[in-house]
């Protein structure tokens, strides 16, 4: 995304961000269950490189986007899904986009090397060359000295580090996690978020992150959605003009408290929503 | 790479010796009650034609080893070919109606239908078509064992999570590497659920089947025993039949443990 050299910032210049090929592009994305409506007119553009975080309360359609990027379900007629500056139907992205859904999922039958390689034999590639590749993963993930556990034989977070390095095996220039250290309590989830931040600057992939919890949203990302109650929209969009490399101690730094009292009043609002008398 | 983690080093051993363990407890639980029934025999002075001592029975088969040898190995051949013929039959037919629901809907019904024959009806018919041969004996075993097997690898096919299916999907899996990757091995406890429920069955069909005509096996001792009014003799069947239906479940288990070593049921 630094391609071109940085500028003042004008009319202009937001232009030629708009035309600066975001790697995701949403506009109006609609979905409806039956007589649910989850996705209510979703506009999202996401550019190449960046961490953008998603916060919302709990019901929102925050997976649901997710099972639409990820080409499991089709957007309601309407809406415009565009991957690397294409229109495409949401089942051309299945094998596009590299997807952690809410809980691990791991094959108890495959220990961890095997599970970290599935993406990579579905593809096709050479399993002997996708094991070492994996095996040379271990350290940065963790799990050096796990290759041949079984997942029944680890715990809740290195399960989840399994499903992390699964996804970061299947190469794609867009991530999608969701909610993958809503599990873990919080030493080990805020261990593991350095540690992502870590990661992704080795990778520099785009990433897409769903969490419920908001310092998390601003720890990690570049960019932090806020969406409304049933039916999702997004409803507040900020910056996050901090540092990076993000250290523990950010957290207490006036900006970041500023910024957190913005998010909070935002989603405050939208839980109300859910809990006030006209809630479904 | 090389750091594996303490406790692995002694474990194959420990999982050997765990496995032989349930054999070996249930070996001296039958010694134990051998031996309580036999000190009740003598006590109770029970007469040999009600219930003779065990001691006798195992004297009994020791006088003529080879023609118990013989039957153990004849009606243990008959059950092992119907039995894998029939669990190879109803894991295949089985994967092939979690796939094909044309199938499932027309052939499934005729299936259970099939199983509402009794096997004594069914044993007499198979008997008229193959003889008094080995086939015919493994055709009943196979009626008897591939209805459980394929009810239960359906089931198995279908207990898979969504999610995870999903996940697949998403890596850009196709039906049939879902099956392979997912379903199948999903399906696999359930699976081994059936074969243990259906070698007891088998076992059973296969010494049933024997009683139309046969000339040795397991069911033609007993027959024999029967019309000679000799106790003893019925009883030495009894203990070799159950001594290869406790082999055939503990081969299924052993291979269950090692098959479905992550614990998928323990039931
Ligand atoms: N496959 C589905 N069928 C019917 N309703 C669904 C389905 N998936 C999600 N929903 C509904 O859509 C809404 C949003 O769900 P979800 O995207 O999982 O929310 P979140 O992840 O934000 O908690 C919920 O009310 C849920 O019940
Ligand atoms: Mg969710």
């Amino acid at each position: 995304m630094m391609t071109r050299p940085q500028t003042d910032f004008t009319a202009a210049e937001a232009a030629m961000t708009d035309t600066a090929e975001p790697i995701l592009d949403l506009r109006t994305l609609s979905k409806t269950f039956g007589e649910v409506k989850a996705l209510n007119g979703v506009d999202l553009k996401v550019q190449p490189g960046e961490f953008v975080t998603v916060v919302g309360p709990s019901g929102c359609g925050k997976s649901t986007l997710f099972n639409i990027v990820s080409g499991l379900e089709e957007p309601d007629s309407g809406s415009v899904l565009r991957f690397e500056g294409r229109s495409v139907m949401a089942r051309d992205l299945l094998g596009k986009v590299s997807f952690m859904p809410q809980r691990d999922l791991l094959l108890a039958w495959r220990n961890v090397i095997d599970n970290a390689i599935l993406p990579l034999e579905i593809e096709g590639a050479n399993r002997a060359e996708a094991r070492r590749e994996a095996e040379r993963m271990l350290p940065e993930f963790g799990l050096a000295g796990f290759a041949k556990q079984y997942p029944h034989e680890l715990s809740g977070g290195m399960r989840q580090r399994v499903a992390l390095m699964r996804t970061f095996m299947f190469k794609r220039d867009l991530m999608l996690l969701d909610e993958p250290f809503g599990a873990l309590d919080a030493l080990t989830r805020a261990m593991m978020q350095r540690w992502l931040l870590d990661v992704w600057s080795e990778h520099r992939r785009t990433v897409l992150f769903i969490t419920h919890d908001v310092d998390e949203a601003i720890f990690l990302g570049d960019r932090v959605l806020v969406m409304t109650a049933r039916p999702g929209a997004i409803k507040l969009e900020r910056k996050v003009d901090l540092p990076r490399p993000r250290g523990a101690d950010l957290v207490t730094s006036p900006e970041f408290i500023a910024l957190k009292r913005d998010l909070l009043d935002a989603i405050e609002e939208e839980s109300m929503k859910t809990f006030g008398p006209n809630a479904h | 790479m090389t750091a594996v983690p303490a406790p692995a080093g002694s474990f194959p051993a420990a999982r050997r010796f765990g496995a032989v363990l349930p054999l070996l407890r249930g070996v001296l639980a039958l010694a134990a009650v051998l031996a309580a029934v036999e000190l009740i025999v003598i006590a109770l002075g029970i007469r040999p034609y009600v219930l003779p001592r065990p001691s006798a029975v195992f004297e009994a088969i020791l006088r003529t080893p080879a023609a118990y040898r013989d039957a153990i190995i004849r009606t243990g051949l008959e059950t092992l070919y119907g039995f894998a013929a029939g669990a190879l039959f109803g894991i295949g037919i089985g994967i092939a109606f979690s796939r094909l629901r044309f199938l499932r809907e027309t052939v499934f019904p005729i299936f259970i239908v099939s199983q509402t024959i009794p096997v004594i009806a069914f044993g007499a018919l198979v008997v008229m078509w193959f003889g008094n041969t080995i086939l015919a004996k493994s055709v009943i075993v196979f009626y008897l064992t591939f209805f459980p097997v394929t009810v239960n690898t359906l089931l198995g096919m279908r207990a898979v999570d969504q999610k995870q299916v999903q996940l697949l999907k998403s890596f850009g899996a196709s039906e049939g590497e879902i099956l392979r990757k997912l379903r199948f091995p999903t399906a696999l406890p359930h699976i081994f659920v059936a074969l243990r429920i259906s070698s007891a069955l088998g076992l059973a069909g296969a010494v049933v089947g024997e009683w139309f005509g046969d000339t040795t096996g397991l069911g033609v001792l007993l027959l024999q025993g029967m019309y000679a009014e000799n106790m003893v003799a019925i009883w030495a069947s009894v203990f070799c039949s159950a001594l290869l239906g406790v082999a055939l479940f503990s081969a299924i288990g052993f291979a269950e443990r090692r098959i479905v070593f992550w614990g998928g049921s323990d039931a």
